[in-house]
């Protein structure tokens, strides 16, 4: 097996736990991946020698996530899932999650898709600003005020959540 | 010490690692300061770390061989076009966003074919095929040169935004469509289909479902076969006397299609 290969190998875990990040469905994330990573292949040749794989690679995913995010909303649809509808799509059980896993997820699904890729970026993937903006085909400033935002909304969506929880402890 | 006014902002770059180290001193007496934004970088590094947890079982769940095979060069070529609907998952969102059509994505990547099962959807659509298909000249009410308005007219009745799937890459155009009775009071939609030799294929739309279900169906042996999905609020049949793997594959563009259009 050659080194490019291997190195493509080497970054399957992360490319599965970014794609599990924006699509939180488990099939449809590897899904992602595999789209993801038959791209790459064919274009092994537009890969740099010295250029990291992990860069390059998230910016293969990223284009395919954002390409059908767009087609999905071309009509202008809010890209916002409602907290309730996000509940109501419950997720497969592949594992048994807990339910501040579950409300965590919930939430980041319920963020817009911009606003998701950039903060799980930086906040799970770490990479830098610099870095992430590069993947994401957008300057530094559009990058950290998606950040700021995506955090911010993330915070407000778990404040409802937890709201209504404890409303219905005292419905009860 | 570098002395400079801090902000919100400065919270997200000490967060994520982009504050200039000469500044984090200052920054963090701007924190103890201001109790109101040391609270909020708290909660985001909570945020984080439950985010984190929540994501972290991935890193350690064996890849699937699938991945690996598609790397190495040893994956099957075949299926592509229909594994890459995970995007159906994300149309699902904005479906539920703008009407509760959602739910059916569930399971929709895998078509069991040769499922059991005796079905009424199925059993209609097979009933439609065999009485229209055979027609020559009647076969449709509206043909597809009148496409638009067999949309929206077929749309409106049945209750569904329908776009008839654009089935060219697997040999067949549109003849017509028409519509019909479904069920106890409900409507459906009959898309008729023909290729080259002039061997036709049916769709067969309606909202009228409550069950979620999917497989194939023949009401006889030798006679043309349905593969179906039922869901809440949606339902689909495709008949036709093809092979099973051809019949299967035009089913699964007719079906994406299908659902892409509905959540456009």
């Amino acid at each position: 097996m050659d080194d490019k290969k291997a190195a493509i190998l080497s970054e399957i875990p992360r490319l599965r736990r970014y794609a599990r990040s924006l699509l939180r469905d488990r099939d449809s994330a590897d899904d992602l991946v595999q789209d993801c990573l038959e791209r790459a292949l064919v274009r092994l040749d537009n890969w740099q020698t010295g250029e990291s794989p992990r860069r390059w690679l998230f910016t293969i995913m990223h284009h395919l996530f954002i390409d059908q995010m767009r087609k999905v909303n071309r009509r202008g649809e809010a890209a916002m899932l409602p907290l309730e509808a996000g509940e109501a799509q419950a997720a497969p059980a592949d594992q048994v999650e807990t339910i501040a896993s579950r409300e965590i997820m919930d939430a980041l699904q319920a963020i817009s898709p911009d606003r998701r890729a950039a903060l799980v970026m930086v906040a799970i993937e770490g990479f830098s600003y610099a870095e992430a903006a590069n993947i994401l085909g957008v300057p530094a400033g559009t990058l950290m005020s998606r950040i700021a935002r995506g955090r911010e909304e993330l915070r407000g969506l778990l404040d409802d959540t937890s709201r209504r929880r404890s409303i219905r402890i005292v419905e009860k | 010490m570098t002395r400079r006014d801090f902000s919100e902002r400065d919270i997200h770059m000490a967060l994520d690692g982009e504050l200039p180290g000469e500044e984090r001193m200052a920054y963090d007496a701007w924190l103890e300061a201001n109790p109101e934004m040391k609270a909020k970088s708290a909660r985001y590094i909570a945020d984080r770390a439950a985010m984190r947890a929540a994501l972290a079982g991935v890193m350690d769940d064996p890849v699937p061989a699938r991945l690996r095979q598609v790397v190495l060069g040893e994956a099957p070529a075949k299926a592509s076009a229909w594994r890459s609907r995970w995007w159906l998952s994300a149309a699902a969102a904005v479906m539920l966003a703008v009407g509760g059509l959602g739910g059916y994505v569930a399971g929709v990547d895998s078509i069991a074919r040769g499922g059991e099962g005796d079905d009424q959807l199925a059993e209609q659509a097979i009933a439609a095929h065999v009485t229209y298909a055979a027609e020559k000249r009647h076969a449709v009410e509206v043909p597809a040169s009148d496409k638009d308005h067999l949309q929206t007219w077929l749309s409106n009745r049945v209750g569904l935004k329908l776009v008839a799937p654009d089935l060219a890459a697997e040999g067949f155009q549109l003849v017509g469509g028409r519509l019909l009775p479904a069920g106890e009071q409900g409507k459906a939609a009959m898309l008729l289909y023909e290729d080259a030799k002039g061997e036709r294929i049916s769709l067969y739309v309606t909202a009228d479902s409550s069950e979620t279900s999917k497989g194939t169906y023949a009401a006889e042996t030798g006679g043309p076969e349905a593969v179906y999905w039922l869901d809440k609020g949606y339902a689909c049949a495709v008949v036709g006397s093809l092979p099973p793997e051809r019949l299967s594959d035009v089913a699964k563009s007719a079906y994406g299609q299908l659902v892409a259009g509905i959540s456009s």
